[in-house]
């Protein structure tokens, strides 16, 4: 048994800093967006500044809670919190409806979203039970254990219905992809059942996930590309395409891979892996070609109404002009911002942006501090999500390791997703930015989530499993 | 199977989405201005600030038009709560149908807009703008609403600005004020929807300059369009301007006099002041009380009544209605006679009413008595010496080559074609000349036995009051004029340089005496047919005129100038369907106008009684 004195002796600070910052810069947008001139103190709990901070004090009261736990307990009740965050979702639609979702739980503004929770708990369980099995040896039985762990839980969810949480636990499925379980099982049954074929392994099958994950981002992009001319201001002339654009990056990012194979791997592996970007690229062209022709293609009609789902044009009396509110107060930053307190497209005074602290809380963030700040803002996020990821790795057992990822990759889908929504790379599903939107479900859950995760780190060498 | 390596897949991803959303905000936020602009459409709005017209003075700097505060009664319909409309109703007097189709109407009102991509019609009306529910409210009215106003949410009073007329005179000069239409807003960027425009009068000539400079000011606007705080603290605002004010020639307590005098009776008085061509008074009558015309409500109540008014209350009969002259015209046929040398101050001409009737009197020995005696058949002889000068065989050719002479000396004093006068609803009368008649009779059919009435100011010849006023103002300068003009000074800058001109007639100036000692006998001497304008201490000097009229009794008229040097007045005046010549009815009217400017008093108390009793507005 460890002693006292070693309770915070491998604390992992910079996860711990970074994430404090970003609590904190959440909290100063908020006080800065949600500003109300009657209640100007930011310790006023009457208002979502003051109650975000009340928030933040419950949040870290709850981690410290979570750290004085020793990390056996995750292991040992993980199914328990998965079955009890079950149980929640389920209580939950038997709630009344707020916004057409039954996600709350609990009295006005008091109320926690299971769905928050259910992702630590689906976690804590998906980590179990990796940690159990011999991958190496995956059969279509544990594939589809795996696969149950994640889809009970997004069932519940889609019943509330809350398509943004519902897109998130897909994460999930990364993490099963780093682990090595993938759908290849699925897919050789399928494949030998022709007389004749017998693969050991299929290449599509074993990076099913990556790929769509490929696929369906770069279709997006490329969706919301096709209808954008890039200009220059200060070339007048140059007018490229949106969709040409997706080519130009594709290829930027494929010679970028090659050289970064010059310095990191043997000539061998450099061969195979280029032949993997030149296929790679020429696939994700033709993908967008088709995504973009095929959009362009069709009826004005069936467009129109493809926009109008995707948010690509403004409907004053639809609910996807957001969008469209949210890019204009980005836009707008400029290259400095337009000053702290000073967003004049995505105050909740203005009201131009719904849901500025929430959702769309990157708006007056990157309105008041222009690229400056969202370049920095991004930075802070990669670095986190890095950090996870090279603590993931650190790790000894498979159970930390496995939790670990899936927090990396839920936290990644909300930052690609949040922001995507506010720069038009992603239609408007509503999640929160982590640690930085208003909301206490969100902010508890994911600092429990945070807590759960420095816990496992602290005590990595004590677990050998 | 290792798949460790699958780490770098993941950490590839995360690195690959952060690099493709840092170039994304680098061309969003730095390099691509679109949503720059998008967002000033959201969120800053240019406000027009309309500043109040510009005031008018009259000569003395009395103030003729000002403006005064009004009170629209603006909602928001996404403010409303618990909108009671029976007690709405009874704030503000209507019955609950009338409020119900109040909102209905202003709904209605807004239009509908039909989005091509959608195929959506969707009507204009946006339960987040305000709309005025009453409009032009008076202090006394918004002050019985306003105190109840916090019982109804989204209703609230907002300030406008609207001319107000502190002397119910003068409202054929200074015209009024009503909402442009949408060919104006097409037409003159200038002009939004509910923008008040001069219609008519002053209001409307000098509109570009009463009007000012629109203030614009950028605010940072909520999404429920209220005004959040100044745009960059006001960097770009700027300051709405009020519109110079006009200090006009107008003696507004003339003015009122004048149309004291008209009470009754249709007719006109224009006055001007001869020097600078200045006009003092101009009268209309009947005419209207210009606060009838204040605002919308205003206008919708009183406008059909007057248009449609038989009297023709708006009207502007000095600028518009075309008289013949009648008698008044003798001056300038002896102008002309004395000009082309066919006749001298001493010729005499038996008063022979074998042509053309006249009155009883002694004949004329010379041009003097002959002005004097208003005699017909002298001026008979006077315009055949002008026409038919015998230059030409044929009497026709004589005949055509002396009126076009004749009409070239008439046009000469502003007659014949409009004055430059600055006010719309000018008329420009009419002198025929050669072309004229030949339209009638043919070409070389006619002579001036044809035309004979031309010598007394009758028939073919018309002349607006203001052109009767200004001919007196030429003979009082001895032969020039300055185009008789209403605003003496914008903005303290003086007036248009078009009415520092001075145009000259064709008459040299040594022959006006004669016709001026004329003009004083006609006043001022026993058997003067003008008598009744005499003033005790002033030499006026005047010209009666008593026109035939198919249609009813005759009209009156009377042309003057005084003092006889150094004239301070010209005056016209017109009386319509007068029970009686020039000299029973117009002259005494000048003469108390003069007499009313000159001296400040009226001394002549029974003449002035005579003059307001009289009634001559019947059918």
């Amino acid at each position: 048994m460890r002693k006292q004195e070693s309770l915070v002796a491998y604390f992992d600070w910079p996860l711990f800093i970074v994430y404090m910052l970003l609590l904190l810069m959440g909290i100063a947008t908020v006080y800065s967006t949600a500003y109300n001139a009657d209640y100007p103190n930011l310790f006023d709990f009457s208002q979502k500044y003051g109650k975000q901070i009340m928030w933040l004090g419950i949040s870290l009261f709850l981690g410290l809670i979570v750290f004085l736990i020793d990390s056996d307990i995750y292991r040992k009740f993980c199914v328990p919190i998965y079955l009890f965050t079950l149980v929640l979702l389920v209580i939950v639609l038997f709630m009344p409806a707020v916004n057409g979702a039954r996600a709350w739980l609990g009295i006005g503004s008091m109320g926690i979203q299971p769905a928050e929770f259910a992702k630590i708990g689906t976690a804590l369980l998906l980590a179990r039970f990796i940690s159990s099995i011999n991958v190496k040896q995956q059969t279509i039985q544990t594939v589809l254990y795996a696969n149950a762990i994640i889809l009970i839980p997004m069932v519940l969810i889609l019943l509330q219905p809350d398509a943004g949480t519902f897109v998130v636990f897909t994460s999930f499925l990364f993490v099963m992809y780093r682990e090595g379980i993938t759908y290849d099982p699925l897919i050789l049954k399928i494949v030998n059942a022709f007389p004749g074929v017998l693969f050991k392994k299929t290449w599509v099958g074993s990076h099913f996930i990556p790929i769509l994950f490929v696929v369906v981002f770069l279709s997006i992009i490329t969706l919301f590309m096709s209808n954008e001319t890039i200009t220059f201001e200060s070339f007048p002339g140059i007018e490229i395409p949106g969709f040409w654009g997706v080519v130009f990056t594709l290829g930027f990012f494929g010679i970028l891979g090659m050289i970064f194979l010059r310095f990191v791997s043997t000539k061998r592996e450099r061969n195979n892996a280029s032949l993997v970007i030149v296929i790679g690229f020429v696939l994700s062209t033709i993908l967008a070609s088709i995504v973009n022709f095929g959009f362009q293609g069709l009826a004005s009609h069936q467009k129109v109404r493809i926009e109008l789902f995707l948010g690509l044009k403004e409907d004053p009396n639809g609910e996807d002009y957001n969008r469209n509110r949210a890019m204009a107060a980005v836009g707008s930053g400029g290259f400095l911002g337009k000053g702290y307190n000073n967003a004049s497209v995505s105050s909740v005074e203005s009201n131009h942006v719904p849901e500025s602290e929430t959702d769309f809380i990157f708006c007056p963030f990157a309105e008041e501090w222009g690229f400056l700040g969202t370049i920095l803002l991004i930075g802070m996020y990669l670095f986190l999500l890095l950090r996870i990821v090279f603590i993931a790795e650190r790790q000894r057992s498979t159970f930390n390791r496995v939790y670990a990822y899936a927090v990396a990759m839920i936290l990644f889908y909300h930052f690609a997703i949040n922001l995507g929504m506010n720069i038009g790379f992603a239609p408007v599903i509503g999640i929160p930015l982590p640690f930085f939107s208003y909301g206490g479900s969100s902010m508890m859950s994911f600092s429990v989530m945070m807590f759960v995760l420095l816990k496992l780190d602290s005590q990595r060498r004590d677990v050998l499993q | 199977m290792n798949t460790d390596n699958r780490k770098y897949v993941l950490i590839a991803f995360i690195i690959i989405v952060g690099i493709i959303y840092s170039v994304r905000l680098f061309y969003m936020q730095v390099v691509d201005e679109t949503w720059t602009l998008r967002a000033q459409e959201i969120a800053e709005k240019r406000k027009e600030i309309t500043p109040p017209r510009g005031v008018l003075f009259d000569r003395k700097g009395k103030k003729m038009v000002s403006n005064r505060t009004y009170y629209n009664l603006m909602f928001v319909e996404a403010k409303m709560k618990h909108f009671d409309t029976l007690a709405f109703a009874n704030l503000i007097g209507w019955s609950k149908e009338h409020v119900r189709y109040r909102f209905y109407e202003i709904k209605k009102g807004e239009g509908k807009y039909h989005n091509k991509n959608t195929g959506k019609t969707t009507s204009n009306y946006q339960k987040i703008r305000p709309y005025a529910f009453l409009k032009e409210l008076t202090l006394d009215e918004i002050a019985v609403i306003a105190p109840h106003l916090e019982n109804f949410p989204g209703f609230y009073e907002e300030v406008t600005s609207m001319r107000s007329y502190p002397y119910a005179n003068g409202a054929n000069i200074v015209g009024y004020l009503s909402e442009v239409n949408g060919e104006e807003i097409d037409e003159d960027h200038f002009y939004k929807p509910g923008n008040n425009i001069g219609r008519a009068g002053l209001e409307r000539f000098y509109e570009a300059e009463l009007r000012g400079q629109k203030g614009i000011r950028y605010i940072v606007t909520s999404a429920l369009n209220n005004a959040i705080e100044s745009y960059a603290n006001g960097k770009y605002d700027t300051v709405a301007k009020q519109g110079p004010y006009l200090k006009l020639g107008i003696d507004i307590n003339l003015q009122a006099y004048g149309e004291r005098l008209l009470k009754n009776k249709r007719g006109c008085i224009v006055a001007i002041e001869p020097s600078t061509g200045e006009i003092l008074a101009l009268v209309s009558a009947p005419s209207y009380d210009p606060n009838l015309f204040i605002g919308k409500r205003n206008i919708s109540a009183n406008y059909g009544r007057l248009l449609n008014d038989p009297s023709k209350p708006l009207y502007p009969r000095p600028l518009a209605a075309e008289y013949p002259p009648g008698s008044t015209f003798k001056l300038l046929n002896s102008l002309i006679g004395l000009q082309e040398g066919v006749i001298t101050p001493q010729s005499g001409f038996p008063c022979n009413k074998s042509m053309v009737g006249c009155h009883n009197h002694a004949s004329a020995g010379n041009l003097p008595d002959a002005i004097k005696h208003s005699c017909n058949p002298y001026y008979y002889a006077v315009t055949k010496r002008i026409i038919q000068q015998n230059k030409k065989k044929s009497v026709f050719e004589d005949a055509e080559l002396g009126l076009n002479k004749w009409a070239r000396y008439m046009r000469s004093f502003g007659l014949g074609s409009k004055l430059e006068t600055d006010i719309t609803g000018l008329s420009g009368g009419s002198i025929p000349d050669a072309l004229y008649y030949d339209k009638w009779y043919g070409n070389h059919r006619w002579a001036f036995s044809t035309i004979r009435s031309i010598s007394i100011g009758q028939g073919e010849v018309m002349l607006t009051p203001l052109q009767m006023a200004n001919v007196a103002a030429t003979i009082a300068n001895r032969g020039w004029y300055i185009i008789p003009h209403f605003v003496k000074s914008i903005g303290g800058k003086g007036p248009k340089a078009i009415y520092k001109k001075k145009h000259y007639t064709l008459i040299d100036r040594s022959h006006f005496s004669v016709i001026i000692e004329g003009m004083r006998r006609v006043v001022h001497e026993p058997g003067g047919t003008g008598k009744r304008a005499k003033l005790k201490d002033i030499i006026v000097c005047g010209k009666t005129g008593t026109v035939q009229n198919p249609h009813g009794e005759d009209h009156s008229t009377f042309v003057a100038f005084a003092p006889m040097y150094k004239p301070k007045i010209a005056i016209a005046v017109f009386i319509e369907n007068a029970k009686g010549g020039g000299g029973l009815w117009a002259a005494p009217t000048a003469g108390l106008m003069i007499e009313k400017y000159l001296t400040k008093k009226i001394m002549e108390k029974d003449r002035e009684k005579t003059i307001l009793e009289a009634n001559f507005s019947y059918r």
